[in-house]
């Protein structure tokens, strides 16, 4: 079965070698002539955000999304269509256009007197496309386990809502119910909603085509969010003592006094901990698209120096991307998973007693 | 680098995403998942506490029926004995009895026969008597038809008084 596998996986691999040339060479002569290929460009492309979303195989046409802008004169909505390809689009007496470069790269900006201003931007781009597609897929997943309990009651689940009560239980048993004990009940809608939402968010980026693909995990934006909200629930329902731990530790009087060393190191401790959250899956999500797509961006860059190193680069660079994504589906369960857990660790040493210090102490080491 | 500057759009839908998907799940699902799974665990906890008391209670059921088995052996064997006392005692008793009251029938037929022999002795002596009467009466008077004799028994019965005078 082994030898099997393995050796579909090559004969998939050559055929995709033989294919990718092919394509890397008609994308050439569509540009006309010999263009070089911008890896950066490709890369951070893919890892951006954008207006529209592409379509597999065809890389010119994009599925429009609306725009949404307020510009100099307030509220203008219009489908991204009408921007593509460097397009100007004329609304109400106001032009808009996708920068081509400068600091607004990859942005709609509005001309103002011949200037590039950056209008005021909600637009449901890519990424925020992806976002609403994972609040539906989420609840897609949970809302159908909610109506069985209702119609079985007791009765175990089983194949699919089997495996997501499996999944839920995992994180509210072992992570939340372990940590928080007796709070866990108030806690664990959010925490549980986050794990849920970070775990699809990561899956769909893993999909390469149209309902996925969005690098959203991989966004500072969005883990920033996360990571706000988990500092926001985590200082809200911090209780006293956890602030007087912070302000006046329980410290030699000369470490906190004159100078307030202590003080200022819980104090950064606060807002390390969502930087960490933050930085955490940001930056573990981007590296996994990004290699995937440099894994990807060999075989053409090998594709100009002949048949044979690009047949070879196909094979190995394909096997490669294939052992890396298959480590992404991990890693988007290591990361959701930690950064559930870490939330669960923040909120909990936020809600220690004074009669638990001994174990408060146990928990930060 | 656009990489690790957030885009203010994003973190408004995101924003805004989040809390719609956090207030549908926890309108939703999450208190009716939580809740299920707390009860099903304690449910599943109950049952397997259940599940030993039993066994502990069958144990003991167990026990207890061959402890009442073996009392009803021990009293079944007391019964057995004890009727069999019974049996030989009442057999034994009536025997005792049969053998009084054969003994009183003999000895009341013992009386009677005594009676009975008492009565025939009277008889036959009372007979026998009358009898002789009789045949000395008829012998008397066939002897005593003659004279010759007369005076012989005359003369004996006075050589008789002679003598002993």
């Amino acid at each position: 079965m082994k030898r099997l596998t393995l050796i579909a996986l090559l004969l998939i691999s050559t055929l995709v070698s033989m294919s990718f040339p092919a394509a890397a060479s008609t994308k050439g002569e569509d540009h006309g002539g010999e263009e070089k290929i911008d890896p950066k460009e490709i890369i951070f492309e893919h890892l951006g955000d954008r207006y529209g979303w592409e379509v597999p195989f065809c890389h010119h046409k994009s599925i429009p999304l609306p725009i949404i802008v307020f510009g100099s004169d307030g509220l203008h909505i219009f489908s991204s269509a009408r921007v593509e390809h460097g397009k100007e689009y004329v609304d109400g007496g106001k032009i808009f256009r996708i920068a081509a470069e400068g600091d607004f790269k990859g942005k709609i900006v509005e001309i103002v007197d011949g200037e590039e201003t950056r209008p005021f931007d909600i637009s449901i781009t890519k990424n925020v496309f992806a976002l609403i597609l994972t609040v539906i897929v989420v609840c897609l997943v949970l809302l159908p386990l909610r109506c069985y309990y209702r119609r079985k009651g007791y009765k175990a689940p089983r194949r699919w809502l089997g495996a997501v009560e499996a999944l839920t239980a995992f994180i509210y048993d072992g992570v939340i119910k372990s940590t928080l004990k007796d709070k866990a009940s108030k806690f664990a809608p959010y925490l549980l909603t986050v794990f849920y939402f970070i775990f699809v968010m990561n899956l769909m980026g893993l999909m390469v085509v149209f309902p996925g693909g969005a690098n959203l995990t991989g966004n500072i934006a969005v883990t920033l969010v996360l990571a706000i909200l988990t500092f926001l629930v985590t200082n809200i329902f911090g209780t006293k003592h956890y602030w007087k731990e912070i302000f006046w530790p329980d410290v030699p009087l000369w470490l906190k006094f004159p100078l307030p060393i202590m003080p200022i190191i819980e104090i950064f401790g606060v807002f390390t901990k969502p930087a960490a959250l933050t930085v955490r899956l940001f930056a573990n999500m981007m590296g996994g698209h990004m290699i995937v797509i440099v894994l990807t961006l060999l075989i053409f860059i090998f594709a100009q120096m002949g048949m044979a190193v690009a047949g070879g680069t196909a094979v190995i660079s394909t096997m490669f991307s294939i052992f890396m994504l298959l480590i992404d589906v991990l890693v988007s369960f290591i990361q959701a998973y930690v950064f559930t857990m870490l939330s669960t660790i923040f909120i909990s040493l936020a809600q220690e007693n004074p009669h638990k210090e001994h174990g408060a102490a146990e928990a930060k080491h | 680098m656009e990489l690790f500057t957030p885009d203010f759009g994003l973190i408004f839908w995101m924003f805004l995403s989040f809390a719609v998907l956090f207030f549908i799940l926890w309108k939703f699902a999450w208190p009716a998942i939580t809740k299920m799974i707390d009860q099903r665990a304690e449910l599943i906890d109950k049952g397997v506490e259940y599940a030993q008391q039993a066994r502990q209670d069958l144990d003991q059921a167990q026990a207890k029926a061959e402890e009442v088995m073996q009392e009803a052996r021990r009293q079944q064997a007391d019964i057995l004995r004890e009727a069999d006392r019974v049996k030989t005692q009442i057999i034994e008793e009536a025997r005792g009895e049969a053998r009084q009251a054969a003994a009183k029938e003999l000895d009341q037929a013992k009386l009677q026969i005594d009676q009975a022999r008492k009565e025939a002795e009277q008889n036959i002596r009372d007979e026998v008597s009358a009898f002789a009467l009789n045949i000395a009466q008829k012998v008397v008077r066939n002897q005593m038809s003659d004279t010759k004799a007369q005076t012989q028994l005359v003369d004996s019965l006075l050589d008789e008084i002679e003598k002993k005078n």
